[in-house]
């Protein structure tokens, strides 16, 4: 199926649904509360036929919330479609897709314990690679890196051994964290 | 080593005389993985002239235990000091054994491939140009 008719199909399943093509690839934006019948009904329907469970993971937007992103396939029509939602960063919580993919599971307690979204109906929602005790949610992005706070920059000295005239900062690391 | 590809990352190595510690490297690198230490000395070229201010380095150490091996630090490195060389087995016991100092570096050298050839086809490089130019004017 082209993308462009899986995009009008998908827009007819999904109440809500915005499409958007990008190289060729297809994402639906989808309502929040429309995430779960959006994934049953892009599975079930016979021409969409999204029924092999890809991936599953989340995008840290700051104010605007975290984008939660679905990779679907089909093996049949050979296409795939990028399902995604928002939820606000005040109150990350989204239905779990568990009970449509089992495939899931895995990926929702990975987001889970990564960004802090709060998956209802998981039937386990416990951290997947984090070790116990763990605090904070490394991908979100104020996470503050503990490698990069330990840990003197190499890159401060100047060379020949100089007291360096202004402080250098460290490519990518945020002002804000702080120094020891 | 000769059957892997030219352009196999194995190990970094140092060629310490053409390091002017400049840190480009070490500030560069993603994983901060790289650690210099250098000096200032002062050198009175031989036969007269103004004493020149030098770099000397002291440290240079590669922590193998970070690195994730972009290149970076071969691709920014101004003097050409950093190569890749295809060397891999440098496994270590433990991670502290895996940051590697100048000397061991250098022993990497050996076994850095040549560069490779032009391309036969491309542009006859500036330097060559001008020498022949030079070599028959007009």
């Amino acid at each position: 199926m082209p993308v462009s008719s899986l995009a009008d199909r998908l827009v007819a399943l999904v109440a809500g649904g915005t499409p958007r093509v990008e190289f060729g690839r297809l994402t639906l934006d989808v309502p929040a509360a429309g995430w779960f019948a959006a994934a049953t009904a892009a599975r079930d329907d016979p021409a969409t036929d999204l029924s092999c469970f890809d991936w599953l993971s989340a995008v840290d937007e700051l104010d605007a919330g975290f984008d939660v992103v679905l990779s679907v396939y089909s093996a049949t029509h050979r296409h795939r479609a990028l399902l995604r939602t928002r939820v606000p960063r005040s109150a990350p919580r989204l239905d779990s897709l568990v009970p449509v993919f089992a495939g899931a599971d895995w990926h929702e307690r990975e987001t889970y314990e990564m960004f802090g979204i709060e998956f209802t109906g998981h039937p386990g929602l416990v951290p997947l690679l984090l070790p116990p005790g763990f605090e904070g949610h490394p991908l979100r992005k104020d996470f503050v890196l503990a490698a990069r706070v330990a840990k003197d920059w190499p890159g401060e000295k100047e060379p020949g051994g100089d007291r360096p005239r202004r402080r250098a900062r460290p490519l990518g690391v945020p002002e804000d964290w702080e120094q020891p | 080593m000769t059957d892997l590809p030219p352009r196999s990352r194995g190990v970094i190595a140092l060629l310490e005389e053409n390091c002017t510690s400049c840190m480009l490297c070490a500030r560069e690198c993603p994983d901060w993985c790289i650690f210099i230490d250098s000096h200032k000395e002062t050198v009175e070229p031989p036969g007269g002239g103004r004493p020149r201010q030098v770099n000397v380095l002291d440290r240079f150490a590669i922590d193998f235990a970070l690195c994730m091996y972009c290149g970076i630090c071969v691709e920014v490195c101004p003097f050409d000091a950093l190569f890749w060389s295809p060397e891999y087995e440098y496994a270590a016991g433990d991670v502290d054994e895996l940051t590697h100092e100048r000397d061991r570096l250098r022993e990497w050298l050996g076994s850095v491939p040549p560069p490779p050839e032009l391309d036969p086809t491309g542009p006859v490089p500036a330097e060559v140009q001008r020498a022949r130019s030079q070599r028959a004017p007009g």
